[in-house]
């Protein structure tokens, strides 16, 4: 092995590996290191003894048969074309997030807001108690208000029923009236006539 | 009237439309290549006849996914390293009973039968990293950058296997070719 510090250049060189710049420097190279004269040489009879053995041929050909049955559908190839390929999907689901970002940025719905509000022990009671004289407040207005109703039902339905009876009653003294007034009047008429006639009449009578 | 020759990316194009003719024509385009890289990691016919036809069958399947039509070799034979890596790991239990120079030892023709064994057991000495390195360098050309992307490791970490790689079968090798041996003489 060449002790050369260009044995890795050389070694590229002999593998055509090398840029026309820097070939052209190996070549001038070459001509002045024995050490990497010798080292390319060797190179070229191994890779030249290497070539010895020669590429075979294959023993028997590999051919592919068309097989309706095996062959992709229209369909298949649709979806196989890259309209659908992993690129596209990523696409559109980005494509769709978005719309859908867009849409909730400009329609957003009503915020449902939670409120924890904090109070002390005597706020509560406070509170509390409010509740209470407003709920007995309420109460005894609607008490009163009932009891005022019924007086006010019960005092016109006594009304009623007073001036009724008091129709009654001066229906009742018009109908005396008129029949004391036919008697005083049947008596006066009596009072007018003769005492013989009446006792004619009455033994006439008998 | 203008003759191009057809491309591999024409042809992969006619095979995404669902051409499968284009897709054997592309295989008959490589299917030695890939063979012969597969039999050199594997040194056994019927694994590399096997593992040839999955690699075909995986790539007709991903050849959607290969993003590149310019690249459709190294993509290739990365499907084609992850089959033969996929192998060694199922078969890694008996890797001490197995021959795996067997398929290797007829002497190729034109060549000295002691010269086709040094090399053949210069290349069985390597780690199957090593040798892998040494395969698509050597025997099918890529360049690091293609390496690098068929095995999925930095150039640095190839440049490193290929040439501890050399190192170790120059010395062997080297002094065996008839280039040598004429030296030798000289």
């Amino acid at each position: 092995m060449t002790t050369c510090d260009r044995a890795e250049a050389l070694r590229d060189y002999a593998f055509d590996e090398l840029a026309a710049g820097e070939r052209r420097e190996m070549e001038r190279h070459l001509t002045a290191c024995t050490d990497c004269a010798a080292e390319l040489d060797q190179l070229r009879l191994t890779t030249a003894a290497l070539r010895i053995l020669p590429d075979r041929e294959i023993p028997q050909r590999i051919a592919f048969v068309s097989d309706k049955i095996f062959e992709p559908s229209p369909a298949a190839r649709f979806f196989r074309s890259g309209f659908f390929s992993s690129a596209w999907a990523g696409f559109a689901s980005a494509a769709i997030m978005a719309v859908a970002l867009l849409f909730t940025a400009f329609h957003r719905p009503a915020e449902i807001r939670t409120v924890v509000q904090t109070a002390s022990a005597a706020d509560v009671n406070r509170r509390i108690d409010a509740a209470v004289a407003t709920a007995v407040a309420d109460a005894v207005r609607q008490v009163r208000a009932e009891d005022a109703k019924t007086a006010k039902e019960t005092l016109a339905a006594a009304e009623l029923r007073y001036e009724r009876e008091h129709r009654f009653l001066l229906a009742s003294m018009e109908q005396n009236m008129e029949v004391l007034q036919k008697r005083l009047g049947t008596f006066t008429s009596l009072a007018s006539l003769d005492v013989p006639q009446i006792a004619s009449q009455n033994g006439a009578g008998q | 009237m203008i003759f191009r020759a057809v491309e591999d990316a024409d042809l992969i194009a006619r095979v995404r439309k669902g051409d499968v003719e284009a897709f054997n024509h592309l295989v008959s385009r490589w299917e030695k290549r890939v063979y012969n890289y597969l039999l050199r990691l594997t040194s056994n016919p019927e694994d590399s006849l096997d593992l040839s036809q999955d690699v075909f069958l995986k790539a007709y399947q991903n050849i959607r996914k290969l993003d590149d039509a310019a690249r459709f070799g190294p993509w290739l034979f990365r499907i084609a390293h992850n089959e033969a890596f996929s192998l060694f790991r199922k078969r890694k239990p008996e890797a001490d009973t197995d021959d795996p120079a067997s398929a290797e030892r007829e002497p190729a023709p034109g060549a000295s039968p002691e010269l086709t064994l040094s090399v053949n057991a210069a290349l069985n000495r390597l780690t199957p990293e090593q040798r892998e390195a040494v395969v698509l360098k050597v025997y099918q050309g890529f360049k690091f950058d293609e390496m690098s992307e068929i095995l999925g490791c930095p150039v640095s970490t190839i440049k490193s296997r290929l040439y501890t790689a050399l190192d170790l079968m120059k010395t062997e090798l080297a002094p065996a070719t008839p280039q040598a041996r004429q030296r030798g003489i000289r």
